[in-house]
Protein backbone atom coordinates (compact mmCIF):
# COMPACT_ATOMS: atom_id res chain seq x y z
CA UNK A 1 0.00 0.00 0.00
CA UNK A 2 1.26 3.29 -0.99
CA UNK A 3 -0.27 7.16 -1.23
CA UNK A 4 0.18 6.93 -4.77
CA UNK A 5 -2.51 3.61 -4.87
CA UNK A 6 -6.53 4.54 -6.35
CA UNK A 7 -9.15 2.13 -5.24
CA UNK A 8 -12.60 1.99 -6.30
CA UNK A 9 -15.08 -0.25 -5.82
CA UNK A 10 -17.98 -1.74 -8.25
CA UNK A 11 -20.87 -3.80 -7.07
CA UNK A 12 -22.34 -6.18 -9.76
CA UNK A 13 -25.96 -7.54 -9.77
CA UNK A 14 -26.17 -11.30 -11.00
CA UNK A 15 -28.56 -11.59 -14.31
CA UNK A 16 -29.07 -7.92 -14.77
CA UNK A 17 -28.25 -7.82 -18.38
CA UNK A 18 -29.43 -4.20 -18.63
CA UNK A 19 -26.96 -2.66 -17.00
CA UNK A 20 -24.16 -5.43 -17.34
CA UNK A 21 -21.01 -3.60 -18.78
CA UNK A 22 -21.33 -0.37 -16.42
CA UNK A 23 -18.48 -1.32 -14.22
CA UNK A 24 -16.16 -1.87 -16.81
CA UNK A 25 -17.17 1.25 -18.77
CA UNK A 26 -16.56 2.99 -15.38
CA UNK A 27 -13.48 1.69 -14.96
CA UNK A 28 -12.27 2.29 -18.32
CA UNK A 29 -13.79 6.41 -17.72
CA UNK A 30 -11.74 6.69 -14.72
CA UNK A 31 -8.48 5.33 -16.39
CA UNK A 32 -8.80 7.52 -19.29
CA UNK A 33 -8.65 10.60 -16.74
CA UNK A 34 -6.07 8.93 -15.47
CA UNK A 35 -4.18 9.39 -18.56
CA UNK A 36 -2.96 5.92 -18.85
CA UNK A 37 -1.69 5.03 -22.69
CA UNK A 38 -4.98 4.25 -24.46
CA UNK A 39 -3.64 0.69 -25.58
CA UNK A 40 -3.19 -0.14 -21.88
CA UNK A 41 -6.69 0.81 -21.15
CA UNK A 42 -8.23 -1.04 -24.15
CA UNK A 43 -6.74 -4.36 -22.47
CA UNK A 44 -7.42 -3.70 -18.87
CA UNK A 45 -11.45 -3.11 -19.98
CA UNK A 46 -11.49 -5.99 -22.06
CA UNK A 47 -10.25 -8.13 -19.29
CA UNK A 48 -12.57 -6.14 -16.93
CA UNK A 49 -15.80 -6.40 -19.37
CA UNK A 50 -15.47 -10.16 -19.54
CA UNK A 51 -14.93 -10.76 -15.79
CA UNK A 52 -17.47 -8.75 -15.43
CA UNK A 53 -20.41 -10.67 -17.83
CA UNK A 54 -19.34 -13.73 -16.35
CA UNK A 55 -20.21 -12.60 -13.25
CA UNK A 56 -23.79 -11.09 -14.67
CA UNK A 57 -24.53 -14.45 -16.28
CA UNK A 58 -23.15 -17.08 -13.72
CA UNK A 59 -23.41 -15.50 -10.26
CA UNK A 60 -25.80 -13.99 -7.54
CA UNK A 61 -23.64 -10.91 -7.12
CA UNK A 62 -20.26 -9.87 -7.18
CA UNK A 63 -17.71 -7.00 -6.51
CA UNK A 64 -15.07 -5.55 -8.36
CA UNK A 65 -12.22 -3.51 -7.10
CA UNK A 66 -9.59 -1.35 -9.54
CA UNK A 67 -6.55 -0.45 -8.30
CA UNK A 68 -3.67 1.55 -9.68
CA UNK A 69 -0.41 2.25 -8.83
CA UNK A 70 2.32 3.60 -10.87
CA UNK A 71 3.63 0.13 -11.45
CA UNK A 72 0.60 -1.36 -12.09
CA UNK A 73 -3.35 -1.44 -12.88
CA UNK A 74 -4.95 -4.59 -10.70
CA UNK A 75 -8.58 -5.69 -11.28
CA UNK A 76 -10.20 -7.71 -8.15
CA UNK A 77 -13.46 -9.64 -9.25
CA UNK A 78 -15.16 -11.82 -6.48
CA UNK A 79 -18.39 -13.24 -7.03
CA UNK A 80 -21.04 -15.34 -4.81
CA UNK A 81 -22.21 -18.47 -7.54
CA UNK A 82 -21.88 -21.89 -8.78
CA UNK A 83 -18.02 -21.50 -8.86
CA UNK A 84 -15.70 -23.47 -11.72
CA UNK A 85 -15.41 -27.09 -11.09
CA UNK A 86 -12.53 -27.57 -13.65
CA UNK A 87 -10.40 -23.94 -14.21
CA UNK A 88 -7.95 -25.94 -16.42
CA UNK A 89 -11.19 -26.56 -18.63
CA UNK A 90 -12.69 -23.61 -18.18
CA UNK A 91 -9.54 -21.80 -19.82
CA UNK A 92 -9.43 -23.61 -22.89
CA UNK A 93 -11.29 -21.39 -25.86
CA UNK A 94 -14.59 -22.90 -26.93
CA UNK A 95 -15.23 -24.48 -23.89
CA UNK A 96 -18.32 -22.95 -22.50
CA UNK A 97 -21.65 -23.88 -19.86
CA UNK A 98 -23.17 -20.67 -21.08
CA UNK A 99 -27.19 -21.40 -21.53
CA UNK A 100 -28.72 -20.24 -24.66
CA UNK A 101 -30.48 -17.42 -23.03
CA UNK A 102 -26.64 -16.35 -22.37
CA UNK A 103 -25.66 -16.65 -26.06
CA UNK A 104 -28.44 -14.56 -26.89
CA UNK A 105 -26.35 -11.38 -25.37
CA UNK A 106 -23.60 -12.64 -27.18
CA UNK A 107 -21.64 -14.27 -24.85
CA UNK A 108 -20.88 -17.78 -23.54
CA UNK A 109 -17.89 -18.51 -27.03
CA UNK A 110 -16.25 -19.93 -24.23
CA UNK A 111 -13.76 -17.10 -24.65
CA UNK A 112 -14.07 -15.45 -21.49
CA UNK A 113 -11.20 -16.47 -19.72
CA UNK A 114 -9.00 -17.13 -22.58
CA UNK A 115 -9.66 -13.56 -23.43
CA UNK A 116 -8.82 -12.21 -20.26
CA UNK A 117 -5.53 -14.08 -20.21
CA UNK A 118 -4.54 -12.40 -23.33
CA UNK A 119 -5.39 -9.14 -21.72
CA UNK A 120 -3.47 -9.67 -18.73
CA UNK A 121 0.05 -9.94 -17.43
CA UNK A 122 -0.87 -11.87 -14.61
CA UNK A 123 -4.10 -14.27 -13.83
CA UNK A 124 -4.69 -15.46 -10.67
CA UNK A 125 -7.93 -17.57 -10.78
CA UNK A 126 -9.28 -19.06 -7.64
CA UNK A 127 -12.96 -20.96 -7.59
CA UNK A 128 -14.96 -23.09 -5.06
CA UNK A 129 -17.74 -25.51 -6.14
CA UNK A 130 -21.12 -23.62 -4.97
CA UNK A 131 -19.24 -20.78 -2.91
CA UNK A 132 -17.93 -18.25 -5.87
CA UNK A 133 -14.78 -17.63 -8.00
CA UNK A 134 -12.08 -14.72 -7.53
CA UNK A 135 -10.11 -13.48 -10.53
CA UNK A 136 -7.26 -11.33 -9.83
CA UNK A 137 -6.13 -9.54 -13.18
CA UNK A 138 -2.98 -7.37 -13.60
CA UNK A 139 -2.07 -5.36 -16.23
CA UNK A 140 1.62 -3.30 -15.52
CA UNK A 141 1.42 -0.02 -16.53
CA UNK A 142 5.54 0.02 -17.60
CA UNK B 1 -28.19 -18.03 -33.24
CA UNK B 2 -24.88 -17.25 -32.52
CA UNK B 3 -23.55 -18.65 -35.91
CA UNK B 4 -20.51 -15.96 -36.24
CA UNK B 5 -19.21 -15.44 -39.61
CA UNK B 6 -15.88 -13.18 -39.33
CA UNK B 7 -14.08 -10.99 -42.07
CA UNK B 8 -11.41 -9.29 -40.69
CA UNK B 9 -9.68 -7.23 -43.09
CA UNK B 10 -7.78 -4.33 -42.46
CA UNK B 11 -8.41 -0.88 -44.27
CA UNK B 12 -5.84 1.12 -46.25
CA UNK B 13 -5.05 3.31 -44.12
CA UNK B 14 -7.37 6.32 -44.33
CA UNK B 15 -8.64 5.20 -47.43
CA UNK B 16 -12.32 4.46 -45.96
CA UNK B 17 -14.84 6.62 -44.00
CA UNK B 18 -17.71 5.91 -41.95
CA UNK B 19 -19.81 7.12 -44.82
CA UNK B 20 -17.98 5.40 -47.45
CA UNK B 21 -19.46 1.77 -45.13
CA UNK B 22 -23.10 3.11 -44.66
CA UNK B 23 -23.13 3.87 -48.56
CA UNK B 24 -21.76 -0.07 -49.11
CA UNK B 25 -24.36 -1.93 -47.24
CA UNK B 26 -26.75 1.16 -48.05
CA UNK B 27 -27.25 1.61 -44.48
CA UNK B 28 -29.20 4.31 -42.58
CA UNK B 29 -28.11 6.23 -39.59
CA UNK B 30 -29.52 6.23 -36.32
CA UNK B 31 -26.91 7.91 -34.95
CA UNK B 32 -23.68 9.63 -36.79
CA UNK B 33 -23.11 12.77 -35.89
CA UNK B 34 -20.21 12.67 -37.90
CA UNK B 35 -19.58 10.65 -40.83
CA UNK B 36 -16.02 11.72 -41.86
CA UNK B 37 -13.94 9.48 -39.39
CA UNK B 38 -11.45 6.80 -40.95
CA UNK B 39 -12.31 3.35 -40.18
CA UNK B 40 -9.17 0.96 -39.67
CA UNK B 41 -11.13 -2.39 -40.58
CA UNK B 42 -14.15 -4.13 -40.53
CA UNK B 43 -15.75 -7.73 -38.38
CA UNK B 44 -18.56 -9.08 -38.35
CA UNK B 45 -19.61 -11.49 -35.87
CA UNK B 46 -22.47 -12.18 -33.43
CA UNK B 47 -20.90 -13.26 -30.66
CA UNK B 48 -19.29 -10.32 -28.46
CA UNK B 49 -16.38 -12.32 -26.78
CA UNK B 50 -15.21 -13.10 -30.25
CA UNK B 51 -15.54 -8.97 -31.24
CA UNK B 52 -13.29 -8.54 -28.34
CA UNK B 53 -10.75 -11.05 -29.63
CA UNK B 54 -10.79 -10.07 -33.70
CA UNK B 55 -11.74 -6.45 -33.70
CA UNK B 56 -8.43 -3.39 -33.54
CA UNK B 57 -9.41 0.65 -32.34
CA UNK B 58 -11.24 1.73 -35.12
CA UNK B 59 -12.79 -1.00 -36.63
CA UNK B 60 -16.45 -1.47 -37.63
CA UNK B 61 -18.25 -4.21 -36.02
CA UNK B 62 -21.33 -5.42 -38.45
CA UNK B 63 -23.43 -7.99 -36.69
CA UNK B 64 -26.83 -9.58 -36.62
CA UNK B 65 -27.33 -8.82 -32.55
CA UNK B 66 -29.17 -6.15 -31.40
CA UNK B 67 -29.14 -5.59 -27.77
CA UNK B 68 -27.69 -2.95 -25.63
CA UNK B 69 -24.31 -5.92 -25.09
CA UNK B 70 -23.51 -4.65 -28.78
CA UNK B 71 -23.20 -0.70 -27.83
CA UNK B 72 -21.10 -1.72 -24.58
CA UNK B 73 -18.75 -4.30 -26.57
CA UNK B 74 -18.11 -1.53 -28.92
CA UNK B 75 -17.19 1.13 -26.79
CA UNK B 76 -14.77 -0.98 -24.57
CA UNK B 77 -13.13 -2.23 -27.48
CA UNK B 78 -12.92 1.29 -29.14
CA UNK B 79 -14.76 0.30 -32.42
CA UNK B 80 -15.85 3.51 -34.48
CA UNK B 81 -19.02 2.34 -35.47
CA UNK B 82 -21.68 -0.49 -35.20
CA UNK B 83 -24.12 -1.67 -38.48
CA UNK B 84 -26.94 -3.53 -37.58
CA UNK B 85 -26.99 -6.13 -40.11
CA UNK B 86 -30.65 -8.32 -41.11
CA UNK B 87 -33.20 -5.12 -41.01
CA UNK B 88 -33.76 -6.09 -37.97
CA UNK B 89 -35.84 -3.40 -35.79
CA UNK B 90 -32.91 -1.59 -33.06
CA UNK B 91 -34.87 -0.68 -29.94
CA UNK B 92 -35.00 3.03 -28.86
CA UNK B 93 -32.53 2.14 -25.26
CA UNK B 94 -29.82 0.52 -27.90
CA UNK B 95 -29.85 3.71 -29.83
CA UNK B 96 -29.83 5.90 -26.66
CA UNK B 97 -27.17 4.18 -25.26
CA UNK B 98 -24.96 4.42 -28.37
CA UNK B 99 -25.68 8.20 -28.23
CA UNK B 100 -24.28 8.25 -24.44
CA UNK B 101 -21.81 6.34 -25.17
CA UNK B 102 -20.42 7.63 -28.52
CA UNK B 103 -20.93 5.03 -30.84
CA UNK B 104 -22.09 5.52 -34.35
CA UNK B 105 -24.68 3.69 -35.47
CA UNK B 106 -26.24 2.39 -38.38
CA UNK B 107 -28.95 -0.06 -39.50
CA UNK B 108 -28.59 -2.16 -42.95
CA UNK B 109 -31.14 -4.57 -44.96
CA UNK B 110 -28.09 -6.79 -45.98
CA UNK B 111 -27.72 -10.08 -44.51
CA UNK B 112 -24.30 -10.37 -42.43
CA UNK B 113 -22.74 -12.75 -44.98
CA UNK B 114 -23.83 -9.39 -47.33
CA UNK B 115 -22.75 -6.88 -45.62
CA UNK B 116 -19.34 -8.40 -44.82
CA UNK B 117 -19.03 -9.23 -48.57
CA UNK B 118 -19.76 -6.06 -49.87
CA UNK B 119 -17.54 -4.29 -46.89
CA UNK B 120 -14.39 -7.23 -47.58
CA UNK B 121 -14.75 -5.76 -51.41
CA UNK B 122 -14.81 -2.19 -50.72
CA UNK B 123 -11.41 -2.88 -48.66
CA UNK B 124 -9.76 -4.52 -51.62
CA UNK B 125 -9.97 -7.61 -49.85
CA UNK B 126 -9.68 -9.56 -53.09
CA UNK B 127 -11.31 -13.19 -53.64
CA UNK B 128 -13.89 -13.90 -50.56
CA UNK B 129 -12.01 -16.23 -48.13
CA UNK B 130 -11.17 -16.71 -44.55
CA UNK B 131 -10.03 -13.12 -42.46
CA UNK B 132 -7.02 -13.31 -41.10
CA UNK B 133 -7.43 -14.69 -37.53
CA UNK B 134 -5.21 -12.47 -35.24
CA UNK B 135 -3.29 -14.16 -32.42
CA UNK B 136 -2.60 -11.26 -29.69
Amino acid sequence: MTDAEFVRAYEIAGADFTNAGRASTGIKETLKNMGLPSALIRRVAIAAYEAEMNTVMYARRGTMTLRVTPEDVTIDVRDEGPGIPDITLAMQEGYSTATPEMREMGFGAGMGLPNIRRNTDELVITSEVNRGTALMMTVHVS
Amino acid sequence: MSDTGEADVKAQAGALSLADVRAAVNGVALWCPDDSPAVSGIVAADLMSDVLVDARPGYVLVTGLVNVQVIRTAAIADLAAVVFARGKTVPADVVDLARQMNVPVFASHDKLFEAAGRLYALLGGGPAGPGRRRQA
